[in-house]
Protein backbone atom coordinates (compact mmCIF):
# COMPACT_ATOMS: atom_id res chain seq x y z
CA UNK A 1 0.00 0.00 0.00
CA UNK A 2 1.51 3.24 -1.06
CA UNK A 3 -0.36 5.22 1.58
CA UNK A 4 1.11 3.00 4.28
CA UNK A 5 4.55 3.36 2.79
CA UNK A 6 4.19 7.11 2.69
CA UNK A 7 3.32 7.21 6.32
CA UNK A 8 5.97 4.73 7.28
CA UNK A 9 8.91 6.99 6.62
CA UNK A 10 8.02 9.91 8.85
CA UNK A 11 6.66 7.51 11.45
CA UNK A 12 9.97 5.72 11.44
CA UNK A 13 11.90 8.94 11.83
CA UNK A 14 9.65 10.06 14.61
CA UNK A 15 10.02 6.80 16.45
CA UNK A 16 13.76 6.91 16.28
CA UNK A 17 13.88 10.44 17.63
CA UNK A 18 11.29 9.82 20.22
CA UNK A 19 12.78 6.61 21.51
CA UNK A 20 15.73 8.71 22.58
CA UNK A 21 13.38 10.97 24.48
CA UNK A 22 11.79 7.94 26.12
CA UNK A 23 15.16 6.60 27.15
CA UNK A 24 16.05 9.95 28.65
CA UNK A 25 12.81 9.98 30.59
CA UNK A 26 13.42 6.47 31.89
CA UNK A 27 16.88 7.54 33.03
CA UNK A 28 15.58 10.58 34.84
CA UNK A 29 12.84 8.45 36.37
CA UNK A 30 15.51 6.20 37.84
CA UNK A 31 17.16 9.16 39.50
CA UNK A 32 13.83 10.41 40.81
CA UNK A 33 13.20 7.00 42.37
CA UNK A 34 16.63 7.19 43.94
CA UNK A 35 16.06 10.72 45.21
CA UNK A 36 12.81 9.70 46.88
CA UNK A 37 14.58 6.79 48.53
CA UNK A 38 17.36 9.13 49.68
CA UNK A 39 14.95 11.60 51.23
CA UNK A 40 13.09 8.81 53.01
CA UNK A 41 16.40 7.77 54.53
CA UNK A 42 17.81 11.15 55.50
CA UNK A 43 14.73 12.62 57.12
CA UNK A 44 15.28 10.57 60.27
CA UNK A 45 18.76 12.03 60.74
CA UNK A 46 17.85 15.68 60.30
CA UNK A 47 16.82 18.27 62.88
CA UNK A 48 13.24 19.44 62.69
CA UNK A 49 13.67 22.36 60.32
CA UNK A 50 15.79 20.43 57.87
CA UNK A 51 13.51 17.41 58.11
CA UNK A 52 10.64 19.63 57.13
CA UNK A 53 12.58 20.88 54.14
CA UNK A 54 13.45 17.30 53.21
CA UNK A 55 9.75 16.43 53.22
CA UNK A 56 8.98 19.38 50.97
CA UNK A 57 11.74 18.44 48.59
CA UNK A 58 10.58 14.85 48.65
CA UNK A 59 7.11 16.05 47.68
CA UNK A 60 8.62 17.90 44.73
CA UNK A 61 10.36 14.75 43.58
CA UNK A 62 7.21 12.69 44.06
CA UNK A 63 5.40 15.09 41.82
CA UNK A 64 8.10 14.89 39.17
CA UNK A 65 8.10 11.13 39.37
CA UNK A 66 4.36 11.03 38.91
CA UNK A 67 4.54 13.29 35.89
CA UNK A 68 7.26 11.23 34.28
CA UNK A 69 5.42 7.97 34.93
CA UNK A 70 2.21 9.38 33.58
CA UNK A 71 3.93 10.68 30.48
CA UNK A 72 5.62 7.34 29.84
CA UNK A 73 2.38 5.47 30.37
CA UNK A 74 0.54 7.84 28.06
CA UNK A 75 2.88 6.95 25.24
CA UNK A 76 2.75 3.24 25.95
CA UNK A 77 6.11 2.82 27.66
CA UNK A 78 6.34 0.96 30.94
CA UNK A 79 7.95 3.24 33.51
CA UNK A 80 11.00 1.73 35.16
CA UNK A 81 10.44 0.63 38.72
CA UNK A 82 12.33 1.76 41.77
CA UNK A 83 15.03 -0.52 43.11
CA UNK A 84 14.40 -1.98 46.56
CA UNK A 85 17.33 0.00 47.90
CA UNK A 86 20.23 2.17 46.81
CA UNK A 87 23.78 2.50 48.00
CA UNK A 88 24.80 5.93 49.26
CA UNK A 89 28.34 6.91 48.29
CA UNK A 90 29.01 7.50 51.97
CA UNK A 91 27.05 6.01 54.86
CA UNK A 92 24.40 8.18 56.43
CA UNK A 93 25.01 8.31 60.15
CA UNK A 94 24.14 11.83 61.24
CA UNK A 95 22.77 15.18 60.12
CA UNK A 96 25.90 16.13 58.19
CA UNK A 97 26.03 12.91 56.17
CA UNK A 98 22.29 13.08 55.66
CA UNK A 99 22.62 16.53 54.12
CA UNK A 100 25.43 15.30 51.94
CA UNK A 101 23.20 12.54 50.61
CA UNK A 102 20.51 15.09 49.85
CA UNK A 103 23.09 16.98 47.81
CA UNK A 104 24.02 13.76 46.00
CA UNK A 105 20.39 12.98 45.24
CA UNK A 106 19.75 16.45 43.89
CA UNK A 107 22.96 16.45 41.89
CA UNK A 108 22.06 13.11 40.33
CA UNK A 109 18.64 14.31 39.25
CA UNK A 110 20.13 17.52 37.85
CA UNK A 111 22.44 15.48 35.65
CA UNK A 112 19.55 13.37 34.41
CA UNK A 113 17.34 16.35 33.64
CA UNK A 114 20.18 18.08 31.85
CA UNK A 115 20.60 14.94 29.80
CA UNK A 116 16.93 15.05 28.85
CA UNK A 117 17.55 18.48 27.34
CA UNK A 118 20.33 17.09 25.19
CA UNK A 119 18.39 14.02 24.14
CA UNK A 120 15.14 15.55 22.97
CA UNK A 121 14.09 18.32 20.66
CA UNK A 122 10.49 18.10 21.78
CA UNK A 123 9.59 21.60 22.89
CA UNK A 124 7.25 20.72 25.79
CA UNK A 125 9.68 18.14 27.07
CA UNK A 126 12.57 20.56 26.90
CA UNK A 127 10.51 23.14 28.77
CA UNK A 128 9.69 20.60 31.45
CA UNK A 129 13.32 19.53 31.74
CA UNK A 130 14.47 23.13 32.06
CA UNK A 131 11.92 23.77 34.76
CA UNK A 132 13.09 20.66 36.59
CA UNK A 133 16.70 21.78 36.24
CA UNK A 134 15.87 25.21 37.64
CA UNK A 135 13.80 23.97 40.57
CA UNK A 136 16.31 21.21 41.26
CA UNK A 137 19.18 23.67 41.29
CA UNK A 138 17.31 25.69 43.90
CA UNK A 139 16.89 22.59 46.08
CA UNK A 140 20.49 21.57 45.55
CA UNK A 141 21.59 25.08 46.52
CA UNK A 142 19.70 24.94 49.82
CA UNK A 143 21.26 21.61 50.77
CA UNK A 144 24.72 22.73 49.69
CA UNK A 145 24.24 25.84 51.82
CA UNK A 146 23.23 23.98 54.96
CA UNK A 147 25.94 21.37 54.33
CA UNK A 148 28.53 24.15 54.16
CA UNK A 149 29.53 23.50 50.56
CA UNK A 150 30.81 26.25 48.29
CA UNK A 151 29.92 27.69 45.98
CA UNK A 152 26.43 27.26 47.28
CA UNK A 153 25.07 27.36 43.74
CA UNK A 154 26.55 24.88 41.28
CA UNK A 155 28.10 26.94 38.49
CA UNK A 156 27.07 24.41 35.83
CA UNK A 157 24.16 22.51 37.38
CA UNK A 158 23.83 19.02 35.98
CA UNK A 159 27.28 18.86 34.49
CA UNK A 160 29.04 15.68 35.48
CA UNK A 161 32.38 15.87 33.76
CA UNK B 1 30.66 6.21 32.50
CA UNK B 2 28.01 7.43 34.84
CA UNK B 3 29.35 9.29 37.82
CA UNK B 4 25.96 9.31 39.45
CA UNK B 5 26.00 8.58 43.11
CA UNK B 6 22.90 6.51 43.49
CA UNK B 7 21.79 5.15 40.21
CA UNK B 8 23.37 2.77 37.82
CA UNK B 9 22.98 3.01 34.06
CA UNK B 10 19.76 2.86 32.15
CA UNK B 11 17.21 0.25 31.44
CA UNK B 12 16.15 -0.06 27.80
CA UNK B 13 12.60 0.80 26.98
CA UNK B 14 10.42 -0.88 24.41
CA UNK B 15 9.66 0.75 21.09
CA UNK B 16 6.91 3.28 21.46
CA UNK B 17 5.63 6.21 19.61
CA UNK B 18 5.70 9.50 21.36
CA UNK B 19 3.66 12.32 20.01
CA UNK B 20 4.10 15.86 21.09
CA UNK B 21 0.42 16.14 21.78
CA UNK B 22 0.64 13.45 24.38
CA UNK B 23 3.40 14.92 26.46
CA UNK B 24 0.71 16.50 28.52
CA UNK B 25 1.82 15.39 31.93
CA UNK B 26 5.30 16.84 31.72
CA UNK B 27 4.27 19.83 29.68
CA UNK B 28 2.15 20.79 32.65
CA UNK B 29 5.37 21.34 34.54
CA UNK B 30 6.55 24.18 32.44
CA UNK B 31 4.22 26.95 33.56
CA UNK B 32 4.17 25.88 37.19
CA UNK B 33 7.05 27.15 39.23
CA UNK B 34 9.06 29.02 36.66
CA UNK B 35 9.06 32.42 38.21
CA UNK B 36 12.40 33.12 36.65
CA UNK B 37 11.77 31.72 33.25
CA UNK B 38 9.86 33.02 30.33
CA UNK B 39 8.20 30.84 27.78
CA UNK B 40 10.41 29.67 24.99
CA UNK B 41 9.52 31.65 21.96
CA UNK B 42 11.47 29.65 19.44
CA UNK B 43 12.61 32.67 17.52
CA UNK B 44 16.29 31.94 17.43
CA UNK B 45 16.91 30.41 14.08
CA UNK B 46 20.16 29.50 12.45
CA UNK B 47 20.48 32.86 10.77
CA UNK B 48 21.90 35.91 12.38
CA UNK B 49 24.58 36.19 15.00
CA UNK B 50 25.36 33.31 17.29
CA UNK B 51 22.89 33.76 20.16
CA UNK B 52 25.54 32.68 22.62
CA UNK B 53 27.51 35.85 21.91
CA UNK B 54 24.84 37.85 23.69
CA UNK B 55 24.78 35.27 26.46
CA UNK B 56 28.51 35.59 26.95
CA UNK B 57 28.26 39.36 26.90
CA UNK B 58 25.50 39.31 29.50
CA UNK B 59 27.65 37.13 31.73
CA UNK B 60 30.56 39.58 31.44
CA UNK B 61 28.23 42.50 32.10
CA UNK B 62 26.80 40.81 35.18
CA UNK B 63 30.28 40.14 36.49
CA UNK B 64 31.20 43.76 35.89
CA UNK B 65 28.09 44.99 37.66
CA UNK B 66 28.82 42.75 40.63
CA UNK B 67 32.35 44.09 40.72
CA UNK B 68 30.98 47.62 40.83
CA UNK B 69 28.66 46.72 43.69
CA UNK B 70 31.55 45.24 45.62
CA UNK B 71 33.57 48.39 45.04
CA UNK B 72 30.71 50.55 46.25
CA UNK B 73 29.96 48.34 49.24
CA UNK B 74 32.98 46.29 50.29
CA UNK B 75 30.96 44.72 53.08
CA UNK B 76 29.23 42.69 50.37
CA UNK B 77 32.47 41.19 49.09
CA UNK B 78 32.05 37.78 50.66
CA UNK B 79 28.44 37.56 49.62
CA UNK B 80 28.93 38.60 46.02
CA UNK B 81 32.33 37.30 45.03
CA UNK B 82 31.07 33.75 44.35
CA UNK B 83 28.37 35.10 42.05
CA UNK B 84 30.87 37.20 40.18
CA UNK B 85 33.04 34.11 39.79
CA UNK B 86 30.10 32.09 38.54
CA UNK B 87 29.22 34.66 35.90
CA UNK B 88 32.86 34.91 34.88
CA UNK B 89 32.98 31.14 34.49
CA UNK B 90 29.74 31.23 32.52
CA UNK B 91 31.23 33.84 30.20
CA UNK B 92 34.36 31.79 29.60
CA UNK B 93 32.36 28.65 28.84
CA UNK B 94 30.01 30.51 26.52
CA UNK B 95 32.87 32.23 24.72
CA UNK B 96 34.58 28.88 24.24
CA UNK B 97 31.41 27.49 22.73
CA UNK B 98 31.05 30.49 20.43
CA UNK B 99 34.63 30.00 19.30
CA UNK B 100 34.12 26.27 18.85
CA UNK B 101 31.18 26.80 16.53
CA UNK B 102 32.98 29.53 14.65
CA UNK B 103 35.88 27.14 14.29
CA UNK B 104 38.20 29.84 15.42
CA UNK B 105 40.25 31.23 18.17
CA UNK B 106 39.05 30.75 21.72
CA UNK B 107 39.87 34.35 22.51
CA UNK B 108 37.55 36.89 24.02
CA UNK B 109 34.54 36.55 21.76
CA UNK B 110 32.94 39.68 23.08
CA UNK B 111 35.40 42.51 23.43
CA UNK B 112 33.76 44.87 25.81
CA UNK B 113 32.43 47.97 24.23
CA UNK B 114 33.31 50.75 26.60
CA UNK B 115 30.29 50.75 28.83
CA UNK B 116 29.47 53.35 31.38
CA UNK B 117 29.81 52.23 34.96
CA UNK B 118 26.57 50.71 36.23
CA UNK B 119 24.23 53.47 37.28
CA UNK B 120 22.82 51.50 40.15
CA UNK B 121 25.45 49.35 41.83
CA UNK B 122 23.22 47.61 44.35
CA UNK B 123 22.33 44.06 45.27
CA UNK B 124 18.87 44.72 43.89
CA UNK B 125 20.38 45.59 40.54
CA UNK B 126 22.37 42.36 40.62
CA UNK B 127 19.22 40.39 41.35
CA UNK B 128 17.44 42.09 38.47
CA UNK B 129 20.36 41.41 36.14
CA UNK B 130 20.46 37.75 37.14
CA UNK B 131 16.75 37.46 36.58
CA UNK B 132 17.09 38.83 33.10
CA UNK B 133 20.03 36.57 32.39
CA UNK B 134 18.09 33.51 33.61
CA UNK B 135 15.12 34.49 31.48
CA UNK B 136 17.17 35.15 28.38
CA UNK B 137 19.12 31.91 28.68
CA UNK B 138 15.94 29.94 29.39
CA UNK B 139 14.34 31.44 26.32
CA UNK B 140 16.97 29.86 24.11
CA UNK B 141 16.52 26.34 25.43
CA UNK B 142 13.68 25.41 23.10
CA UNK B 143 15.69 25.96 19.97
CA UNK B 144 19.35 25.24 20.64
CA UNK B 145 20.99 22.11 19.25
CA UNK B 146 21.85 19.28 21.59
CA UNK B 147 25.52 20.22 21.81
CA UNK B 148 24.72 23.66 23.21
CA UNK B 149 21.46 23.35 25.07
CA UNK B 150 23.01 21.87 28.18
CA UNK B 151 25.39 24.78 28.72
CA UNK B 152 22.73 27.42 28.26
CA UNK B 153 20.31 25.58 30.53
CA UNK B 154 23.03 25.36 33.16
CA UNK B 155 23.53 29.10 32.94
CA UNK B 156 19.80 29.69 33.28
CA UNK B 157 19.52 27.43 36.32
CA UNK B 158 22.62 28.85 37.97
CA UNK B 159 21.48 32.45 37.50
CA UNK B 160 18.01 31.64 38.82
CA UNK B 161 19.46 30.00 41.92
CA UNK B 162 21.86 32.87 42.63
CA UNK B 163 18.97 35.25 42.22
CA UNK B 164 17.13 33.39 44.96
CA UNK B 165 20.19 33.30 47.20
CA UNK B 166 20.62 37.07 46.95
CA UNK B 167 16.95 38.00 47.17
Amino acid sequence: MSSTANRAVPAQQRTSIDQTSIDALQDVLETEHAALWAYSLVVAYLPTDLAERAREDSDAHRRLRGLIEQTLSDVGARPVSALPTYKPPTPVTDSATAQQLAVVAETDTLAAWRSVLERTTDTPLRAAALEALVSGTARCTRWRTSAGMTPVVPTFPGRTA
Amino acid sequence: MSPRGLVSPPVPAGPVRLTRRRLIALAALAPVAGAALSACDGTSGSDGPDPLIAQARAARDDAELIGAVITAAPALTDRLTPVRQARTDHAAALEAEVARLAGGTPGPATPATPTAPPADPTTAAVVAALKKSANDAGGLVATLPAARVGLVAEVAASCAAWMQVLS
